[in-house]
């Protein structure tokens, strides 16, 4: 457990919107360590043209120890299991597990509970047939798109989102689809359909409904961006390569035909790069913001109004964090984003920035080495660079990212897949000063016992940090386990999950400094990792 | 254009194919056809290469032009040679005499290297792109074309492009760094000095600055056509400038939907589009394919389309930062309305004079020049975006309707686009001077 620092004051009057002035001071840094060369880890993303986009990290637990397992993508090469061996606190270690999950041409994966029997399943995106894997327990894994009725199809897959839709007891899976890959001397203008898998009945998927139109999509999100319980499906999508497109979201309701949000939901025409998202409340309103991954300036979006009308406003250069070239070392040219992921890697309770950068692929007007990013947040709601004071300033080509606590210390550590190297990881070991934190599973009775759809509620002074229950966005790979929130100088809280259905429950109390199973309608349940 | 591109594309791939099995070696496409779909790929990349701004698309068209123009000049009886015409270029390869060149050979290896000169910065898929049809098309072309014919062919073709390619290196517009925003740059100060007009870091400096200064092809400066200068600035409504700010004020929100479909048809955003130099060009091809141009005809209109069109954006660059004018959103949202906004994105630069206007206005010229007055056409550039094509009676109309579409879009006042009109119209006259027959 860490102790109170001074950054404290500032939390307690500001966050993301609410500016102090004057009482702005700079965010405590993290040091992470690279572990790399003892952890184990090996596998790389590789391939030539086919493999310029995913290279997503899953990271969850498959051998019921608690501790986040990884999967990485090899592209043209064969995806990697790792178990996770680190001890409690202790350096990251990880050895290489046969899974079934040895599949050749996979962009990207996410994690989920597809059939809802506690035991965690894997989207598995492919150049090819995407492949639902069943999972066995003890990291085991088997093909399911027979027994799930699942069409894999044929097609450039890079992005997915997974949501239970409202009275379904089986989930809808959003799979988006990149250019034709058949196409020969002119691949722009020929984005695929992206597809809805939807429940279609007794534990099996109907035939996928075409999206249309599809623009090309590289991230995807069930959000509900507007607080009515139903979420939409945000996604994000390559300008490169469409025409007439834009960014999308779709408004999903039970049993209806998709609705693309149109101007008259106040939903405005933005056409980027579109590679990555992220979501967090960041302002505390109850409305999700969200980072989206582009090439040179990317973009931070809040509604205009808090409210019903998607109209969005652009807040990345006003917050520091358009993060549109490299920080550090001589080369000025423009980046190129792909996952990025809110979290807080400070323990001060805002959260900060993580995105993961790298060349398309000798893209000579693009800067080659483009180090990842570490944007930390300050009390007044801007975001400051940290990248290399923090150690993370790497020279890889980085796709995909996870930043996750694999040695349940508290302090989430980071795992980034590179084109054409090898992955990497890198250890946290605390912040000078740094806060306390709290992390929490959430559990309810089947179906859908991860509760995707719900909110994390925690209190930390007068604020209350909010962040959704989601699998999908990022850049080709999720996360699926302990959620983590900074606490800052507390050193109790209270928490509330918002369940999927709407309803609400609280825990007051729970110390700082540890791990609790949230299960719906019992006490929270505290856990002792294993050292 | 994807339709229409994809339809060339088709041809000749099914040609191709054909050609591979040696059953139709009498259909190698003509000498202007593979040109055009040269030049449709380069259309494409102009859209998808970060650094093609319209400045930047209009110099390559400029150098792509002259270089099919000069490697069809030793095969034709009607060409003259731009050597001596053009500023800097003074001399180029020649034909070896008394030996036969395949002019579809040759066309093809000159564009093919000069692809690569121009484009070779573009992505990953670019590349691909380019590699398959330099593959493919040179299949295409070489069929049945005896083997010391195609080396002497290629031979030239490629010496040419890498001649008209290192003619090119000194004109102040070889490289384009930070997709052509500079790093430094102080901005003028004043009311009615241009400032930044969105959040995107990169573009808080204005592009291309410095591109003014570039050598031009035809006219003697980018000087060489002034223009008559903006009203001068006031928030006095009864002032001539506050009255061209309120136009666009309420033209804007009182615009009709064929006039916000105007405003999008030419819009012609760098990165969402082929910009509009290239969406001229597309214009070109479009009406070269329908008239069944000659190569002859094909290479003189594009030569002079692409010398025209650059120093048209010499020109107006070259005056943009001369008046450092500020857009109409700075202004309507500080002196007539905050709440305020524009149809389409605005551009990050200087207001005064519009570009679009200008180069519409060369374009105007030259096409007319050499198809005729009231030569009526229809234009598909924007379908495959979603644009309906839009139908015109002259080269004119369109010019005019390309400037007044940055109004209806609340980008430009009415100054700038009357103005860059006729500077456009001024540059192409030097343009339309050269000699290009004997």
């Amino acid at each position: 457990m860490r102790t109170t620092h001074s950054f404290a004051v500032a939390l307690l009057l500001g966050g993301f919107g609410l500016a102090q002035p004057g009482l702005a001071q700079a965010p405590a840094v993290p040091l992470f360590v690279d572990e790399t060369a003892a952890s184990g880890i090996t596998t790389s993303y590789d391939g030539d043209w086919f493999y310029i986009v995913g290279g997503g990290v899953a990271a969850f637990d498959c051998n019921d120890d608690s501790y986040a397992d990884i999967v990485l993508p090899g592209g043209e090469s064969k995806a990697q299991l790792y178990v996770n061996t680190s001890s409690k606190g202790g350096s990251l270690s990880f050895v290489p597990q046969e899974s079934g999950l040895e599949l050749d041409s996979v962009s990207g994966l996410y994690p989920a509970d597809i059939d809802s029997d506690g035991i965690t399943d894997l989207v598995v995106l492919r150049v090819g047939e995407n492949v639902v894997m069943r999972g066995l327990g003890a990291c085991k894994f088997e093909r399911a798109n027979e027994a799930w009725g699942f069409d894999g199809g044929d097609a450039w897959t890079a992005s997915a989102a997974l949501s239970f839709e409202r009275g379904s007891s089986w989930p809808t899976i959003a799979v988006g689809n990149y250019i034709d890959r058949n196409e020969d001397i002119s691949p722009w203008g020929s984005c695929t359909d992206n597809w809805l898998h939807r429940p279609g009945g007794a534990g099996k998927f109907a035939a996928p409904l075409p999206l249309k139109p599809s623009f090309c999509a590289l991230s995807m999100l069930f959000t509900d961006w507007d607080k009515s319980g139903t979420p939409s499906l945000r996604v994000s999508n390559d300008r490169e390569y469409y025409e007439g497109g834009q960014e999308q979201m779709w408004r999903i309701l039970p049993g209806a035909e998709p609705r693309l949000l149109t101007p008259a939901d106040g939903w405005k025409v933005l056409r980027i790069w579109g590679m990555g998202i992220a979501s967090y409340d960041l302002d505390g309103d109850g409305y999700p913001e969200y980072f989206l991954t582009s090439m040179a300036d990317n973009k931070l979006q809040a509604l205009a109004t808090p409210g019903p009308k998607a109209d969005y406003k652009d807040l990345a250069y006003a917050k520091g964090v358009t993060a549109h070239r490299p920080y550090t070392g001589d080369d000025l040219r423009p980046s190129t984003a792909w996952h990025p992921q809110f979290d807080d890697v400070n323990n001060d309770g805002l959260a900060d920035l993580f995105v993961a950068k790298g060349n398309v692929d000798q893209m000579p007007d693009f800067a080659m080495h483009d180090p990842n990013n570490l944007l930390l947040q300050g009390g007044d709601g801007k975001f400051v660079e940290a990248g290399d004071k923090a150690g993370i300033a790497n020279n890889g080509n980085s796709r995909g990212a996870a930043l996750v606590d694999f040695n349940m210390d508290g302090l989430l550590d980071l795992a980034v897949v590179n084109r054409r190297s090898g992955a990497q990881v890198w250890r946290n070991t605390g912040t000078e000063g740094g806060g306390n934190w709290i992390e929490l599973e959430v559990r309810q009775a089947a179906p859908n016992e991860d509760a995707i759809g719900g909110w994390l509620e925690v209190k930390h002074g007068d604020k209350v940090m909010r962040r959704e229950l989601t699998v999908g966005g990022g850049h080709a790979g999720g996360q699926l386990g302990w959620v983590h929130f900074g606490l800052g100088g507390e050193t109790t809280t209270t928490v509330a999950v918002v369940w999927p259905d709407g309803t609400r429950s609280e825990w007051p109390n729970l110390a700082a400094g540890g791990f609790y199973v949230l299960e719906r309608d019992k006490p929270a349940s505290p856990f002792s990792p294993r050292d | 254009m994807r339709g229409h591109r994809l339809a060339a594309f088709g041809a000749a791939v099914l040609l191709w194919c054909a050609a591979s099995l040696g059953a139709l070696a009498e259909a190698r496409p003509a000498p202007g056809a593979i040109l055009r779909d040269w030049y449709y790929l380069m259309n494409e990349l102009v859209r998808h290469t970060a650094t093609y701004s319209p400045p930047v698309a209009s110099r390559s068209f400029a150098y792509l032009g002259i270089t099919a123009f000069e490697a069809a000049v030793g095969g034709s009886d009607k060409l003259t040679s731009l050597v001596g015409q053009l500023h800097g270029l003074e001399q180029l390869p020649q034909r070896e005499a008394g030996v036969s060149y395949d002019e579809t050979v040759v066309i093809s290896a000159a564009m093919s290297d000069a692809i690569v000169f121009y484009f070779g910065n573009t992505g990953p898929t670019g590349q691909r792109a380019i590699n398959r049809a330099q593959s493919k098309w040179r299949a295409l072309a070489v069929e049945g074309v005896p083997e010391d014919v195609v080396m002497r062919s290629e031979a030239f073709g490629k010496a040419m492009a890498a001649a008209i390619f290192a003619w090119s290196q000194n004109d102040g517009g070889a490289t384009v760094p930070n997709m052509g925003f500079p790093y430094e740059y102080e901005l003028p100060k004043g009311d009615d000095k241009w400032v930044p007009t969105n959040v995107i870091s990169q573009q808080q400096l204005p592009l291309l600055p410095q591109w003014g200064n570039n050598r031009t092809f035809a006219t003697p400066d980018g000087a060489a056509c002034p223009t008559a200068g903006n009203p001068a600035y006031s928030t006095d409504p009864g002032s001539e400038f506050y009255k061209e700010a309120d136009e666009v004020y309420q033209v804007v929100r009182n615009a009709t939907p064929e006039q916000a479909a105007i405003a999008r048809f030419w819009s012609d955003d760098p990165m969402l589009s082929m910009t509009p130099p290239g969406h001229w060009i597309s214009i070109a091809l479009q009406v070269a394919e329908r008239a069944d141009l000659s190569l002859d005809d094909n290479v003189d209109l594009l030569a002079r389309m692409g010398i025209a069109m650059s120093d048209a954006f010499v020109g107006c660059w070259h005056a943009k930062f001369v008046y450092n004018l500020v857009r109409p959103i700075t202004y309507i949202k500080k002196v007539i309305d905050p709440k305020w906004e524009p149809i389409l994105n605005t551009p990050p630069f200087p207001e005064y004079p519009s570009g679009h206007s200008t180069v519409s206005g060369a374009m105007d010229a030259v096409m007319t020049a050499f198809f005729g007055e009231n030569y009526a056409f229809e234009d598909k550039t924007g379908s495959p975006d979603g644009r309906n094509p839009r139908k015109y009676a002259s080269f004119h109309e369109a010019a005019e309707e390309a400037g007044i579409s940055r109004l209806y879009g609340g980008i430009h006042f009415r100054s700038a686009i009357a103005d860059g009109l006729v500077q456009g119209r001024c540059i192409a006259a030097y343009t339309i001077a050269l000699k290009t027959r004997k």
